[in-house]
């Protein structure tokens, strides 16, 4: 849709002339996120500067109806950062400041296109960090982070990013600029903050978050064992969680994506190998020690073939390079692959493994794997080359077999990617109509007019429409009445 | 829709059998709540049953009061009706626990005592310790968004809570979330109800994360001389690669209620982790403790089984304090203040987290008038940092006297409001108990 020049030139006074992005060239950069499948460029692109600027640009697109679509890095995986139906993009990239850093208190409050790496970077000299560790947190922004309650590998211990969300200010999809929390943990009340990290911009715009910090583990240590076949690395999982060691991160790479990081980057992890275990210990140096010895002898006892220790902080960082370029790495496999984020009871690993590969015979594609064994969630990364007719219609039969079969198994279809327009569909697979209708009532407390992010994360699903209502339960027929 | 009572309470019989209908006047009185006596105490065997009783109660325009073991039924405004208390303690099944997953699905109606039981033959727990926990609901403590000292390590409910089945304010029966440790599809809806109080829904079931229960465990007592003293050691505890679990203050009238060594305040710091460990985290707490005038002892091997005894206001009113970890002692001192202006002689017991800035002042035997004053004064003094006083027990007269959650900024509660009017806009869960009158 081509926008009226009075809204062009309307953002222009918002955001100033170099804040607006309106040529094809340039619009064409934001017409999608890490997820290429799906492409839609915003009819203009508004880069705020402040909170002021956010709220105004909602006022306007809220008086002449335009869908609002909030953006950070781009560096989502899952068609949420793009515009569908057009509208007006938001990005965030230059509402990049640390606003405040309270260690007394273990917070800072930053705004919304603060890139995650540079907020730990920016304490660390002080003992802190900020937890969430999503692979791309070297350029995604920590207002990308809390709009798709981003998790990475060191979850499994400290929890996804609304774990360290405490407080937001949000520009409403009502345009009503809001305070939701902050630095201190309890108040009285619904707990906006929690319900609106995840919202994947549906609810609003982010203008400001307060996180949490962490004080620095005294001492880490990475253990790497590699095994003959999954089973037996799945078990080894099991025995250290079983023995009550819960690691800082507990990831699992198998035999095809081994070889491709191997061939790509070298990392040292041992050729030949089915399964690789990376465990990571942190915490006292004390109980570091011992965790990691209990769990090189489990991996020793379910069978490993190989247990190193990494000796130093280079080998250290060379055995986690591998797993964090993963997803480059299969770039020597195939030039394109569908991803996957669904999640399984971390029991039910070995059958999901061995569904795995059936799928892939089935499907005649090949599946390299690379997942967070700790908590179950799976990136299973299909790979295809779109240019052999057949191939791309063969992994998409594939990826739905999988979500499919993680949920017959009681899982969820993501456990830290988002749902975007990518998984939207899939959400029936795991939720009943009373369960989408609420959310879809949900989302309109905070945007009445659905401007918001419109086609992401709820279906378009008869629970989702207007006048909708679930099945109430059948009450005793006229007794009462 | 007018309902003439005799028929409702047909209908109500009909969908819960006979057992689990009461309409006598005993039981009815039982039930009471802040003296609003209801018409029917409802006790369903099934969620079906408490879907079919909230259903009923949303056409006959009839208010619900849902009720766990019944011990925090002091939190909140008196209700504005009270025609059905729905007893959830029927609702006591354990259904799923699966230990290698570190998850457990529970009925409502599960006592964390029960709970735990069943966990410790795996080492397991679910690290939820507010004072009297054992006998209290899975779901009341959900709802309640209740808390004790381990929250210093395992955060509270809105951590643990992964998934949630409840019922909607006209019986449709509701899930939320997932049934495995990581989730993000769709929106996070089990946040929305820890601490709702049930005015979004009645909690039915709950899927809850377990963690392991540690190999070793062991407590320290720092005693300060005063409270700026152990604000000085936390402070430096906090900022150490100590990694405790509990991280409690107590004043001298919770030290003396539990039993313990007197002294002006004390912080009860507690590690859990492999025992050798656990030894060397103790030997750097007491060379900190030394540094920041402080003095630290083994405490006593039961020392938490005391705990709720500090946090006991018999005849008197219970607070929760919620401010910033830096001002904790500050509140601490002021809360002490305050009372002895206030209430001379009562002896508050000021307990709390350290770690995360939250504080319990347990006033016994105060008087309603005293204690609404004392909850304005506190309120004024956390106020600034974005602090709040919540009325956690206390008689009817002191939470008609003050607001017992306080004030809530214009443009969060007008959301609050928002919300209540799109799930439940005929009032009928918990009408009027909640923040802001909803």
């Amino acid at each position: 849709m081509a926008l009226s020049s009075s809204v062009l030139a309307t953002l222009a006074e918002i955001v100033g002339p170099d804040g607006v992005v309106s040529s094809p060239e340039g619009r064409l950069v934001y017409e999608c996120d890490m997820h290429t499948f799906y492409k839609g460029a915003p009819d203009v692109v508004a880069l705020p500067r402040s909170a002021a600027e956010v709220e105004a640009i909602v006022r306007l697109c809220r008086r002449a109806r335009l869908p609002i679509v909030p953006r950070g890095s781009g560096t989502g995986l899952i068609g949420g950062a793009m515009a569908p139906s057009g509208g007006v993009m938001v990005g965030m990239n230059r509402m990049d400041r640390i606003l405040e850093v309270d260690l007394p208190n273990r917070c800072a409050t930053v705004e919304p296109g603060l890139i995650n790496l540079w907020l730990t970077r920016a304490v660390q000299d002080r003992g802190y960090f900020f937890a969430p560790d999503p692979s791309s947190q070297m350029v995604s922004s920590i207002g990308g982070n809390v709009s798709t309650n981003a998790g990475g590998p060191h979850c499994l211990k400290y929890g996804i990013t609304v774990n360290h969300v405490l407080g937001l200010e949000v520009v409403t999809g009502a345009g009503d600029r809001v305070q939701l929390g902050g630095r201190v943990v309890d108040r009285p009340g619904y707990d906006l903050t929690g319900i609106a990290v995840g919202a994947e911009g549906t609810f609003g715009l982010v203008t400001a978050i307060t996180v949490r910090l962490l004080h620095a583990a005294e001492a880490v240590k990475t253990v790497l064992a590699s095994f003959s076949s999954i089973e037996h690395a799945s078990e080894a999982v099991s025995g250290i969680i079983a023995a009550g060691i819960i690691p800082a991160a507990l990831e699992m790479l198998d035999a095809l994506m081994i070889r491709a990081i191997e061939e790509g980057i070298g990392a040292g992890y041992p050729k030949g190998a089915a399964a690789v275990l990376l465990i990571e210990l942190d915490g006292p140096a004390a109980e570091v020690e011992a965790q990691a010895e209990r769990a090189a002898a489990i991996c020793r006892e379910r069978g490993a073939l190989d247990v190193r220790v990494a000796r130093d902080d280079a080998e250290r960082a060379l055995l986690w390079k591998g797993r964090k370029e993963a997803a480059g790495a299969v770039g020597r496999l195939a030039p394109t692959y569908l991803l996957q984020d669904a999640v399984v009871p971390r029991s039910k690993l070995p059958a999901i493994m061995r569904e795995v590969l059936a799928i892939g015979e089935r499907h005649g594609v090949q599946i390299a794997n690379v997942f967070h064994a700790g908590d179950g969630n799976l990136h299973p990364l299909i790979l295809y080359d779109d240019r052999r007719p057949g191939e791309l219609e063969r992994a998409k039969a594939a990826n739905e077999e999988l979500l499919h079969a993680c949920i017959a198994m009681g899982g969820t279809v993501t456990g830290e990617h988002g749902v975007g327009l990518d998984k939207a569909k899939n959400l029936p697979l795991q939720y009943a109509d009373a369960d989408l209708n609420f959310m879809y009532r949900l989302r309109g407390v905070f945007d009445p007019d659905r401007l918001m992010n419109p086609g992401k994360l709820l279906p378009a699903h008869p629970a989702c429409g207007e006048g909708f209502r679930p099945a109430r339960p059948r009450l005793p027929a006229g007794a009462w009445i | 829709m007018a309902v003439a009572g005799r028929s409702v309470g047909g209908a109500l019989a009909a969908i819960l059998g006979r057992e689990g209908l009461r309409e006598d006047d005993a039981a009815r009185a039982a039930a009471a709540v802040d003296g609003v006596v209801p018409r029917w105490v409802a006790r369903p065997a099934t969620l079906e049953q408490a879907s079919g009783v909230v259903a009923l109660a949303h056409d006959a325009g009839l208010g619900v009061v849902p009720r766990g073991s019944g011990s925090a039924l002091e939190l909140g405004r008196p209700p504005a009706r009270a025609d059905v208390v729905l007893d959830l303690g029927g609702l006591d099944q354990v259904l799923e626990w699966s230990p290698d997953d570190l998850t457990v699905s529970v009925q409502a109606g599960v006592t964390a005592g029960a709970l735990a039981a069943r966990l410790a033959a795996h080492r397991q727990l679910l690290p939820v310790d507010p004072p009297g926990a054992a006998t209290r609901t899975l779901g009341g403590l959900a709802a309640t968004a209740a808390s004790g000292p381990l929250r210093a390590r395992y955060g509270t409910l809105r951590d643990l809570l992964l998934g949630v089945r409840f019922v909607q304010a006209d019986g449709v029966i509701t899930w939320g979330g997932s049934k495995v440790v990581k989730s993000v599809s769709g929106y996070d809806v089990p946040k929305l109800m820890v601490g709702a109080l049930g005015t979004l829904g009645v909690l039915g079931e709950l899927t809850l994360r377990l963690h392991p229960m540690p190999e070793s465990e062991r407590t320290w007592l720092v005693r300060a001389h005063d409270a700026a003293a152990a604000q000085a050691f936390v402070d430096g505890l906090l900022d150490s690669a100590i990694q405790p679990s509990r991280v409690e203050l107590l004043n001298a009238a919770a030290l003396e209620a539990c039993a313990l060594p007197g002294g002006a305040v004390a912080v009860a710091v507690s590690i859990g982790t492999v025992a050798a460990a656990v030894q060397a985290q103790g030997e750097a707490l007491v060379a900190l403790a030394r540094r920041t005038a402080a003095e630290a002892a083994a405490a006593p091997p039961d020392v938490w089984a005391g705990y709720a005894r500090a946090c006991a206001a018999p005849g008197g009113a219970r607070l929760r304090v919620a401010t910033l970890v830096s001002e904790v002692g500050a509140a601490l001192r002021a809360a002490e203040a305050a009372a002895a202006d206030l209430a001379p002689g009562i002896g508050a017991r000021v307990t709390g987290c350290a770690a995360v800035g939250t504080l319990r002042v347990a006033l016994p035997g105060i008087a309603p008038g005293a204690a609404a004053t004392l909850v304005e004064r506190l309120r004024g003094l956390v106020a600034p940092a974005g602090g709040s006083v919540v009325v956690e027990a206390g008689p009817r007269a002191l939470r008609e006297a003050v607001d017992p959650w306080g004030p809530v900024p214009p443009g969060p509660l007008a959301l609050m409001q928002a919300l209540k009017d799109t799930f439940d806009p005929a009032r009928v869960l918990n009408p009027g108990r909640f923040v802001g009158g909803l």
